[in-house]
């Protein structure tokens, strides 16, 4: 096992993300215009909407790591899966802190119980209790499928779990929802190169957490 | 071989009664607390009356999967079972099975003091009550032992199982309580019918996964 940084492609990887990553910040502070009602607030945004997103997505790759360790079982797809829940938990966190901090001075609320908010709530408790059960388990072969199945089961809750709180108290979530789509340029563009720069963290983060998990399992 | 699993669950509770009788008692405990920490007027009592009777349910069903797979643990029976050869999938639909029974027969026996020690009124169409909750067991039952059937091996398996199955039921719980509040309150079909759907799409996710991935989760 090598050191992360000892292979090419992992340097370029790191450096051109850490360049992405700082463009990203300083269009964000300095290059997107303020919205009237909004000001600073909004900005949260750029980053609340593309961690939420990589949130999702590390779920998602969560339930395809399990799906592979299923049919392949080829401990490489715990790894990933392993890491993949640490860093969608890492981002859920994120949103859960940064939608509250946009909700109060837009909504006047920290919090509502709003479909996704919710559905991000519920999950992030689920993968603590994840993470406290691959803690506490025990026999580790079992605890690799036995994880593997509940990211699964997770992910195929998410539909269920957004459908049932939307229908749930409708007159609660009746706050503006804010259309990214139909925003105006000057905030679209900038919008979407945060969602991809965060996409590119990810893959980074998950190569790079996938390795030191690897290589903790080898010795 | 179904059958067999199922009549095994079933003479084991039936000699131990340690699942119905540890339900029973627990669920009993609660409704006094709810009776003694709730200061409300009736009409208030009532609109919460729904959800604090999901709320007990999802407390005794904690209480009734762990059991159900901590009786395997004891002498290493669930590794014999496991090993058995016999489709494994079918070991969670019998344990499913069996929990839905002592669940529905736990909940024949607690609603009448539910709803007099909090002094509300019976549900005037109870055979309707009694059918959706038919429905939202079976849901209950595959959500509890499938997650129950994960954890039982591990340590702080009493712990873990509350903890990951608990956001797991959630959207579970919100049509339970939104089904029987439309009962109760002698709502149109028309009104819950989409929360019967969410249950209805969740038993047989939860049903289908389970029986697919049983055979996974125990490999020794």
């Amino acid at each position: 096992m090598d050191f992360f940084l000892k292979k090419r492609k992992n340097r370029l990887l790191v450096f051109s993300g850490t360049i992405i990553f700082a463009l990203n910040l300083i269009n964000i502070i300095l290059n997107t215009p303020m919205v009237a009602d909004q000001h600073w607030a909004q900005k949260i945004f750029y980053v609340h909407v593309p961690s939420a997103w990589v949130g999702f997505l590390s779920y998602f790759i969560v339930m395809i790591a399990g799906f592979m360790l299923y049919i392949k079982n080829d401990d490489k797809w715990d790894d990933i899966g392993l890491a993949s829940a640490e860093i969608g938990t890492f981002f859920m966190g994120l949103v859960l802190i940064t939608g509250p901090i946009w909700a109060k001075p837009i909504w006047g609320t920290f919090w509502i119980w709003e479909p996704r908010l919710t559905t991000t709530l519920i999950l992030f408790l689920f993968y603590l209790g994840y993470f406290m059960f691959r803690s506490f388990g025990g026999n580790i072969e079992r605890i690799r499928r036995q994880a593997a199945a509940l990211g699964i089961l997770a992910f195929i809750n998410v539909p269920i779990i957004f459908m049932s709180v939307k229908f749930w108290e409708p007159e609660i979530q009746s706050h503006p929802q804010v259309e990214m789509a139909s925003q105006p340029e000057g905030i679209l563009y900038p919008f979407i190169f945060s969602l991809i720069t965060f996409t590119f963290l990810f893959i980074i983060m998950l190569r790079f957490r996938a390795h030191t998990i690897r290589l903790k399992n080898s010795l | 071989m179904l059958f067999s699993l199922i009549s095994k669950e079933l003479l084991m509770e039936f000699r131990s009664k340690q699942i119905i009788l540890s339900m029973l008692i627990f669920g009993l405990t609660i409704i006094l607390i709810f009776a003694l920490s709730t200061d409300i007027s009736y009409e208030i009592l009532t609109n919460y009356s729904p959800g604090m009777f999901w709320l007990m349910n999802l407390f005794i069903v904690v209480l009734g999967a762990h059991r159900s797979f901590a009786y395997e643990k004891e002498f290493d029976a669930f590794s014999l079972l496991v090993s058995a050869p016999i489709d494994r999938g079918l070991i969670f639909l019998s344990k499913w099975i069996s929990g839905f029974i002592f669940l529905t027969t736990t909940q024949i026996l607690l609603i009448a003091p539910f709803f007099k020690l909090l002094l509300l009124d019976i549900p005037e169409n109870l055979s309707l009550f009694a059918l959706t909750s038919l429905l939202i067991n079976i849901g209950m039952m595959a959500i509890a032992n499938l997650v129950a059937g994960i954890v039982i091996r591990s340590n702080f398996s009493e712990i873990l199982l509350p903890l990951l199955l608990f956001p797991l039921l959630s959207p579970l719980m919100i049509a339970a309580t939104k089904i029987s509040s439309g009962v109760i309150n002698s709502q149109h079909y028309e009104m819950w019918n989409v929360w019967v759907l969410i249950i209805t799409s969740i038993v047989v996710i939860f049903g289908l996964a389970g029986y697919a991935l049983f055979d996974f989760i125990v490999e020794e």
